[in-house]
């Protein structure tokens, strides 16, 4: 163990982590809670920063070995969770003063560094269980209304059974194995031996419920209706993608064959079509992209049937675009003070003739998720269904297709809502904010960046 | 200059007119429209130099422009202009100015989001016409749903919000299987010969199994029938046309419908030439439904856009007609017919709406006599159903007539042969030239003859504007139909080449009509 191997390669934690300190401990100087908010936003820049240097240096080391390691393909995720975190601060202002907001943010932001770099299960299931946490008191702290508990508690049980899963299949793999490397996970992919498929198929069971796959992703619409915008964007944008992340690093580039096909081939499909589909019926805004989310999650594991060379390509890309149009609309939503009003999709009627430009970013947002071109999100679809087709699965390449299809509808009726009905009289007129104004630029820069130019960050990957 | 950099900096104008509108103040309505209409005429201006200096006797494109764009995926921003596409492109160009002026009066809601859009779709409408990538085309094609969606869901009828999603989640099928189609193709050329590449000339000559080519142009198909619209896809295009703004009708019968057949022209034959010419009969067929069935609902209607809009159906069943007849005269016809039907479906559309800014209804049993209350208008009119039923001199005679020759030339040998499906087909293809005569003559004489009488009188007769802008029109039609050999010289080397693709043979064996 070199210390300054640990230091370098290390620094976007260390600073993540000094962050948390300074909070704590200006909590107990500092009366003021403001301060918070300035030293987090620094903190999750500072950390961006390094992320981003370590990877335009190609730095690539093991400070820990064979528990944690850092490369270009873990700086660049890093970099990127990190600074999709920026937006998500600046619009969570209005909702959380207190310092704690911001301590368990930067705990949760930790622990998803932390996954992107394991190489054991241990700093695996370490950082999991450190991103995850947070974020149940996280949707608890919001507490607008009474749902927000019900959907903590819902929450918390489901995490904790996924939880439990993970540790059921990394024993099986151990006993297996006898080691806690995460290779082991993809060497039991091609076992035969019960012991080795149970516990794979159980840590794939684990993810993904932690990405609210179908059957798996009754937790989800509830969680994110119940907690407040900027908890529930963390949740559709960080969370989901450090979920994925922790799978591709499991994955590596390992070809996923036999029963597992079916595996990360029906559920998803089912993902995609059932969330699609459920997407239509919702009333409340949030609930809606915790569907579309449902829906996403299945596009991204579809990436997996993939072959491995492409599949770091496909996801990351996804998740940052994905990422990026997601808080595109949470931070270009109008916000009012009664939550249920400013939820229901109703509030977003007549919203060009309000606010044309919240509402001409919110359609591009829409149109985006739907995957519709020139806007990034076709290119990022196109990318994973390419590499499944390539892979040999025309068949559920197309049925992944017409499952996408069925999603065009509920995004267009958002646009729909505010571009064609008259002003409802529950319309919200939130006076605009300068935070979000700044959030607001901060995602249209990379949005329209990455449809112009996706090969841009293409040719990175 | 007649270089790449013109054809680029037409491609690019409108998003430089949508930032120019985007940054003027709000309330200036009228500025807005202007500057609209500058541009647009700008863009046709240069868009008309190009088309002088396109070289008719050189194969291949003009005024290319192939940048790599996503490398890894080989993937190119290139464009340009060929025989096929030179005479689109002017069209699109030509109705640009005509849509914006047209609209001056009838869109008072939202006038910068109204010409953003136009300009919008303006831009994509161009881009899938000059798009040589498969990649970038698909891009363009399926840019062109957001502007539309909102153009008819905003500014459209009472059903519009039925109209403008229904139009959407018809064309959006039909493109999500072609985009499945597109990554095999472009997978499977992968395969076969090592090239990464979307751009249409490596992926001409696939020369993929025959089963693979029908799955393909199944997929293909599908998308481009929905489009143009084939029978029995075509239910989405009465709901869009009748509940869209003039100017939404106008660009959805004017150049949109064109992207149909265009896309069979350029990719979906060439393509998959083989089983192109296995599903011959069966494309004839249903080209020749189209005719009929759409003449026969036209007869039957009794709103005067719903009529337009059927006979669209009938008049793009010609261009499938000459194009699957693969005979030269055929294809060039079915070019021209394109052409035609955009100016004169175009020009009626912006009738149909000046009629309607003045009498609020579309009805056609609430008019009569217009020819003595407004004289000008009934002139016009006139006109352009005289050149919608095919009248010689007019372009619409052009185009049918060449189609119908086309049909003909190619069913004749095999009706020698003993083989007599095409002819019987061609034979009653006929009929929809006389089903055309009978619902436009229809439609002109309850709306111009008789006893006059209209709602919302006294009327006002055509002012300059409007006038300005029919005969812009009708000087086209009549251009095309006096001088056909000018776009015929233009498109002919291309419809050759088409032709040869598409029959597989060599230039040499080519039998000359």
């Amino acid at each position: 163990m070199n210390w300054h191997d640990v230091l370098t390669a290390m620094l976007p934690e260390h600073i993540l982590l000094a962050g948390m300190v300074l909070l704590l401990c200006l909590e107990i100087v500092s009366g003021r809670d403001r301060d918070g908010f300035f030293v987090a936003l620094l903190t999750v820049a500072a950390a961006a920063v390094a992320a981003c240097d370590l990877f335009a240096q190609g730095y690539a080391g093991s400070p820990f070995a064979g528990h944690f390691s850092v490369s270009p393909m873990t700086s660049l995720p890093k970099a990127a969770i990190l600074a999709l975190t920026l937006p998500v601060l600046l619009i969570s202002r209005d909702d959380f003063a207190e310092t704690r907001y911001y301590v368990l943010l930067l705990a949760s932001l930790y622990g998803a560094c932390l996954l992107v770099s394991s190489d054991s299960f241990l700093t695996l299931f370490l950082g999991i269980e450190l991103m995850s946490l947070p974020v149940y008191v996280l949707v608890l702290l919001a507490f607008l209304r009474p749902e927000s508990t019900e959907a903590a508690l819902k929450y918390l049980v489901l995490g904790g059974a996924a939880t439990a899963t993970l540790l059921m299949g990394v024993s099986l793999l151990y006993g297996w194995s006898g080691s806690l490397g995460i290779t082991a996970f993809t060497s039991a992919l091609s076992a035969t031996q019960p012991l080795a498929t149970g516990g794979a198929v159980l840590v794939v069971a684990a993810l993904l419920l932690k990405a609210a796959i179908v059957p798996f992703h009754a937790w989800a619409p509830d969680a994110y209706e119940g907690a407040s915008v900027p908890v529930t964007a963390y949740m559709a944008t960080v969370i989901k993608a450090g979920v994925l992340l922790a799978a591709l690093r499991l994955f590596g580039t390992a070809l996923v064959t036999g029963p597992m096909v079916s595996l990360l081939a029906v559920l998803p499909l089912v993902s995609m079509a059932w969330g699609n589909l459920a997407a239509i019926r919702q009333t409340s805004f949030r609930r809606m992209i915790a569907y579309s989310s449902i829906a996403h999650a299945g596009y991204l594991y579809y990436a997996f049937l993939g072959a491995g060379p492409g599949r770091y390509q496909a996801i990351v890309f996804y998740l940052i675009v994905y990422g990026v149009m997601n808080l595109l609309a949470f931070v270009a939503l109008p916000r009012s003070v009664d939550d249920t009003r400013q939820d229901h999709l109703d509030a977003l009627q007549g919203l060009f003739h309000r606010q044309p430009v919240a509402a001409l970013v919110i359609a591009a947002a829409m149109l985006s998720l739907a995957g519709i071109p020139p806007l990034p999100g076709f290119a990022a679809k196109f990318l994973i269904f390419r590499n499944v087709l390539a892979a040999g699965y025309t068949t559920y390449a197309v049925l992944g297709l017409v499952a996408s299809y069925l999603g065009i509808y509920f995004y267009l009726r958002v646009i729909q809502y505010m571009f064609m009905s008259a002003e409802s009289p529950d319309a919200v007129r939130g006076r605009p904010r300068r935070l979000a104004f700044l959030a607001t630029v901060l995602c249209l820069v990379p949005a329209i960046l990455l449809s112009f130019f996706p090969g841009w960050l293409l040719d990175r990957l | 200059m007649a270089d790449s950099t013109l054809l680029n900096l037409v491609l690019w104008l409108p998003i430089l007119g949508i930032v120019a509108i985007a940054l003027l103040p709000r309330g200036r309505d009228s500025l807005v429209r202007n500057l609209s209409l500058a541009v647009m005429l700008l863009q046709l201006a240069m868009t008309a130099i190009l088309y002088v200096h396109f070289d008719p006797s050189v194969s291949g494109l003009q005024f290319a422009t192939n940048q790599p764009w996503i490398r890894e995926w080989g993937i190119g921003y290139n464009i340009g202009l060929d025989g096929i596409n030179v005479l689109l492109v002017a069209l699109t160009a030509f109705l640009g100015p005509l849509v914006v002026a047209g609209a001056f009066s009838a869109i008072q809601k939202d006038v910068k989001l109204f010409y953003a859009m136009v300009f919008f779709i303006q831009f994509a409408m161009l881009g899938t016409f000059l798009a040589q990538d498969l990649f970038l085309f698909y891009v363009f094609w399926e840019a062109m749903l957001i502007p539309m969606f909102l153009i008819i869901g905003i500014w459209g009828g009472e059903r519009r919000i039925y109209a403008t999603i229904k139009f959407v989640l018809y064309t959006a099928f039909g493109s999500i299987l072609m985009l499945a189609a597109v990554i095999y193709l472009v997978y499977s050329l992968q395969q076969r010969t090592g090239i990464n590449s979307f751009a249409f000339v490596d992926l001409y000559g696939s020369d993929l199994p025959l089963r693979t080519q029908m799955w393909l142009l199944a997929a293909f198909g599908l998308s481009f029938a929905i489009k143009v619209p084939i029978v029995p896809l075509h239910t989405w295009l009465p709901d869009a046309h009748v509940e869209a703004p003039t100017a939404g009708s106008v660009i959805l019968a004017g150049v949109l419908l064109k992207m149909g057949t265009y896309g069979f022209m350029k990719l979906g034959f060439p393509l998959f030439p083989e089983a192109t010419r296995a599903c011959t009969p069966v494309l004839m067929t249903l080209a020749v439904i189209s005719i009929v069935y759409g003449a026969c609902l036209a007869l039957v209607q009794n709103d005067i856009k719903k009529i337009i809009a059927y006979s669209s159906i009938s008049h793009l069943g010609y261009v499938m007609l000459g194009l699957v007849s693969l005979d030269l005269v055929g294809i060039q016809g079915a070019i021209v017919q394109m052409v035609s039907h955009g100016l004169v479906a175009g020009g009626l559309f912006l009738m149909v709406g000046m009629i309607y800014e003045r009498c609020h209804t579309r009805d056609l049993a609430a008019y009569g006599g217009l020819a003595k209350l407004l004289p000008v208008f009934a002139v016009f009119f006139a006109i352009l159903t005289l050149a919608s039923i095919g009248l010689p001199t007019t372009s619409g005679f052009t185009g049918e007539f060449m189609a119908l020759l086309g049909a003909f030339n190619a069913a004749w040998p095999l009706h020698e042969a003993g083989y007599d499906l095409p002819l019987v087909l061609a034979v009653i293809a006929v009929s929809g030239v006389v089903l055309g005569a009978l619902y436009m003559l229809r439609l002109a004489q309850q709306l111009l003859f008789g006893k006059a009488r209209a709602p919302h009188q006294p009327l006002t007769d055509l002012n300059t504007r409007e006038r300005v802008i029919l005969v812009a029109i009708v000087a086209a039609v009549f251009t095309i139909g006096l001088y056909p050999e000018e776009p015929l010289r233009k498109t002919e080397l291309a419809a050759r080449e088409y032709q040869q693709i598409v029959t597989g043979t060599a230039l040499d064996q080519e039998s000359l009509p």
